[in-house]
């Protein structure tokens, strides 16, 4: 049997002329942590809201499990567990009545439920919130006590809507460690997340999407090597005064349309090349060999973020990530 | 200019309420006045048909006043608490002072641009002749004034101290139905006493309210006291509470408006069940367990509709110790009017007593039903509820069912907490039953209709507070609105006229039901019955259809 669980083919939504989802195409394994990113207006929460049962598509299928979507909303609600990114909190309820309320409407049987309840606080590190008034706890605790609710009728697959958000750095570990644990414990995640960094450490997969399009999915490597065919390296020397030299040899030694970008104050050379490991060795020595003061040489690593930027690129004029003019070091 | 009164009234006259409310106002007092201007050239030296126009342009003001009044004040100072921009004006430079002002008359403006609007009818009410300028129109426009400045401070102070836009505009209107309507009971129904005293204490309760000086200014002072005209100075007892009450509810909001707003302590969570054994002995011999607030609920039956039980766990009087208390001051309450007619059957009547119970079941009715109904889809929609809700494998039938029983449970304890006296008036009369069932047949219909036109409204509504404030508006409306015609009775409208339009109104169809004086002439029973259940019906197809559509898939 295929351990495929989440799938959408040719996944479509459009509200009148406007298409806020065109042709979505995605896969995910059992256990595996999709990270579902995009600007604002792109189209996740049209996916979402499709996966779980509350829109139905223009065009194509989603299918949870093997379920449609569309089709068997009923089978859809047993096997997703959803945490919109509002908290859909109540007056008045203690957190345990609050579980309860939630257990007893996904028909938990009364003598599994507080065993269930239990559980599920425990899985979420919030045991010791149980007695506490639901509008009382901090954000943090609530969105704690979100996935505990998803986790209630344990479903096979969690669609979590920005579940970091807004939490303090600690609250942020403790939410990854959370999520992390769940993928051990065999659940499927979608989370989405404007904290791209965050999303970078738990993700198996990630999705991109602008403009209802699906630009990049696979895992973050697979992604980085697709939008970048070429290598970023950077040369450090010890000296400015050799920068010059060094831009002579570069361009002497790659090939004709690398790109060569310096930066003279920190005595730094940026190269953007297709050489191969090979390639750049044999350069490396040559320029040592030239009596060049060679401080570093080194490929620089990119993430979620330059992911997110070049594959949006000018797509929207207000991403959710902030604006970085470069890719990091 | 203060920026505040600015954003608020600017903000206000943008929206097409705002502009709906203005047309409708001058299209009826327009109509009035139409309806009314002399046809031929007849000099009417009287001032009989200037003074129908201007007795029903000052009671429509008035009821228009008190239904609209609270609206926009009671969620002022809640609502931006709650979206967290009340901390940045307390932080800016504006002074307490300057943000109560500009709140107050961003809000209260609102009332005074009607006010202004309506100077034109008052106008034509004047040319007709027969109208004292200074005595009845400036009057009239001074309680108006005075009420719209009262009821919005009232609304303010109120805001300040509550933690949601509906718990406000429930409390405010909870508070005017007090200061208004309750302390005109006493003075109806203590007439005829001998004791000058009581005389006295009653007829300056009954200045609290603005109504008595109202009917005192247009000429009927005299109405409903059975030909014991006993009225005093009403409009200036009634301007000096007004006033005091204006300064009171001014300082109770400025003490609020500063940082201490927010200080406010999250509950513990304490449970009894983790309490000591001594704490916990003690709490469930006091609060005899069931009762005990505190006390971990048990897990919800197999057999419940949990949304049902969900409801009664949120609601601010829905837990039982609440509803134990409710249930019980009702009692009381009922008691009380069992001892006081069995004491002073002879001053009473029967009738009297019946009378006192079906405006005291109605406003109950009234002030509760939408308070529990007018929540329960745009509540939840409001909360993100809604989307959690349809994510359980929970029918939309047996969410609606929950949250409607819920509701009904509670007003079903307020009707029979009030049974007892009833039971006495069977006991005094026995040859009353027939008109007591009839009377308990359209309370019931009346607690029915309530509960789905609350309902049906909180369906329309994506936010609570205006579902909350409309189905105050259709039932106070409906049960004081139509009142307006019977005020007017003979003097402009016609007998007929009367009746057709009090056959809207249960409360009058009660009380014509049970024989109260002024109310027996009138034949409202069954035609009552058939427009509430018309209701009804109309009320369950907007809330099914709009149910259906907020369920199914977009």
């Amino acid at each position: 049997m295929s351990d495929i669980v989440v799938q959408t083919r040719d996944l479509t939504k459009a509200f009148g002329s406007f298409v806020a989802l065109d042709g979505l195409n995605i896969q995910l394994k059992q256990g595996h942590i999709l990270g579902f990113i995009g600007p604002n207006g792109a189209g996740k929460t049209t996916c979402i809201k499709i996966l779980v049962g509350l829109s139905r598509p223009t065009r194509g299928s989603a299918t949870i499990s093997g379920v449609d979507c569309t089709k068997d909303a009923r089978k859809i609600k047993q096997l997703v567990g959803y945490m919109p990114d509002t908290f859909g909190s109540y007056d008045n309820m203690r957190v345990q009545e609050y579980l309860d309320f939630f257990g007893a409407a996904y028909k938990i049987p009364r003598k599994n439920r507080l065993k269930r309840i239990d559980e599920v606080l425990e899985t979420t590190g919030s045991t010791y919130m149980r007695d506490r008034y639901v509008e009382a706890l901090s954000h943090g605790m609530k969105q704690r006590i979100g996935i505990a609710r998803t986790l209630l009728h344990d479903p096979r697959v969690l669609i979590l809507d920005e579940p970091a958000n807004g939490l303090d750095p600690a609250a942020r570990v403790e939410m990854r460690q959370i999520l992390l644990r769940l993928a051990e414990m065999g659940k499927t995640l979608i989370v989405t997340s404007h904290i791209l960094p965050e999303l970078s450490r738990i993700c198996d997969t990630v999705a991109i999407i602008t403009k209802g399009k699906l630009r990049a999915f696979g895992s973050l490597e697979q992604i980085m090597r697709n939008i970048r065919q070429r290598r970023l390296m950077e040369l450090q020397l010890l000296s400015t005064a050799d920068l010059d030299k060094a831009v002579g040899l570069l361009r002497t030694n790659l090939e004709k349309d690398a790109e060569i970008v310096v930066a003279r104050q920190e005595a730094t050379v940026r190269i953007s090349t297709d050489a191969d490991d090979q390639t750049l060795a044999e350069l490396l020595g040559f320029l040592i060999n030239s009596g060049l003061a060679v401080a570093q040489f080194r490929e620089v690593q990119q993430d979620l973020e330059d992911a997110f930027l070049m594959v949006t690129g000018n797509d929207s004029p207000a991403t959710d990530a902030p604006a970085k003019p470069a890719p990091r070091r | 200019m203060n920026p505040i009164f600015q954003r608020e009234l600017v903000g206000l006259l943008r929206t097409r309420k705002a502009y709906a409310i203005q047309a409708i106002l001058i299209g009826v007092l327009t109509a009035f006045v139409v309806i009314r201007w002399p046809d031929n050239a007849r000099a009417d030296f009287g001032g009989e048909q200037a003074q129908a126009v201007l007795r029903l342009f000052g009671y429509s003001l008035l009821a228009g006043l008190i239904l609209i009044c609270p609206v926009f004040p009671a969620a002022a100072i809640v609502r931006e608490k709650q979206d967290g921009t009340l901390a940045l004006l307390i932080h800016s430079p504006l002074t307490p002072w300057d943000i109560f002002i500009g709140k107050l008359f961003g809000a209260a403006g609102f009332a005074m641009l009607l006010l202004v609007l309506s100077l034109p009818a008052a106008t034509a009410c004047y040319v007709m002749g027969g109208v004292a300028f200074v005595h009845q129109i400036l009057a009239v426009y001074l309680i108006l004034l005075l009420v719209a400045l009262q009821y919005a401070t009232l609304a303010l102070c109120i805001s300040a101290r509550t933690a949601t836009a509906v718990s406000a505009l429930r409390l405010t209107y909870g508070a005017i139905l007090l200061l208004a309507i309750v302390p005109l009971g006493p003075k109806q129904f203590t007439q005829g006493f001998n004791d000058p005293m009581v005389g006295q204490v009653v007829n300056t309760l009954a200045c609290v309210s603005p109504i008595p000086a109202m009917m005192d200014v247009l000429g009927q002072g005299g109405i409903g006291s059975q030909g014991l005209i006993n009225t005093g100075p009403v409009l200036q007892r009634y301007s000096i509470f007004a006033g005091i009450s204006i300064l009171m509810f001014t300082l109770l909001t400025l003490v609020k408006l500063n940082a201490r707003i927010f200080d406010r302590n999250r509950p513990a969570g304490k449970v009894t069940d983790e309490r000591s054994g001594t704490v916990r002995a003690y709490r469930r011999i006091m609060y005899l367990w069931f009762f005990d607030p505190q006390r971990r609920s048990g897990l919800i039956r197999g057999w419940m509709n949990p949304v049902m039980i969900k409801e009664f766990r949120t609601q601010q009087f829905g837990r039982s110790h609440w509803m134990m208390r409710i249930f019980g001051v009702c009692l009381l309450l009922s008691m009380g009017l069992m001892l006081a007619t069995t004491r002073g059957t002879l001053n009473w009547g029967v009738d009297t007593l019946g009378g006192v119970i079906v405006i005291l079941q109605t406003a109950l009715l009234v002030l509760v039903a939408p308070s529990l109904a007018s929540g329960v889809i745009s509540g939840e929609r409001e909360s993100g509820g809604w989307t959690l809700l349809q994510m359980t494998p929970l029918s939309t039938f047996t969410i609606v069912s929950g949250k409607l029983l819920s509701a009904a449970r509670t007003l079903l304890l307020l009707l029979l907490a009030t049974l007892p006296a009833y039971g006495v008036m069977l006991a005094i009369s026995p040859d009353q039953a027939p008109r007591i069932l009839q009377v308990l047949i359209t309370l019931i219909l009346l607690a029915v209709l309530s509960l789905m036109v609350s309902a049906a409204t909180s369906s329309v509504f994506r936010r609570s507070a205006p579902a909350t404030a409309v189905s105050y508006g259709i039932l106070v409306a409906l049960c004081g609105g139509t009142m307006l015609f019977w005020m007017g009775r003979d003097a402009p409208f016609p007998r007929g006229l009367v009746e057709q339009a009090l056959r809207l109104n249960p409360l009058a169809t009660a009380l014509s039901l049970i024989n109260t004086p002024s109310f027996r002439e009138y034949s409202l029973a069954p035609a009552n019955w058939y427009v509430m259940g018309a209701g009804i019906v109309l009320s369950t197809v907007v809330l099914s259809v709009q149910t259906w559509r907020l369920a199914r898939p977009q």
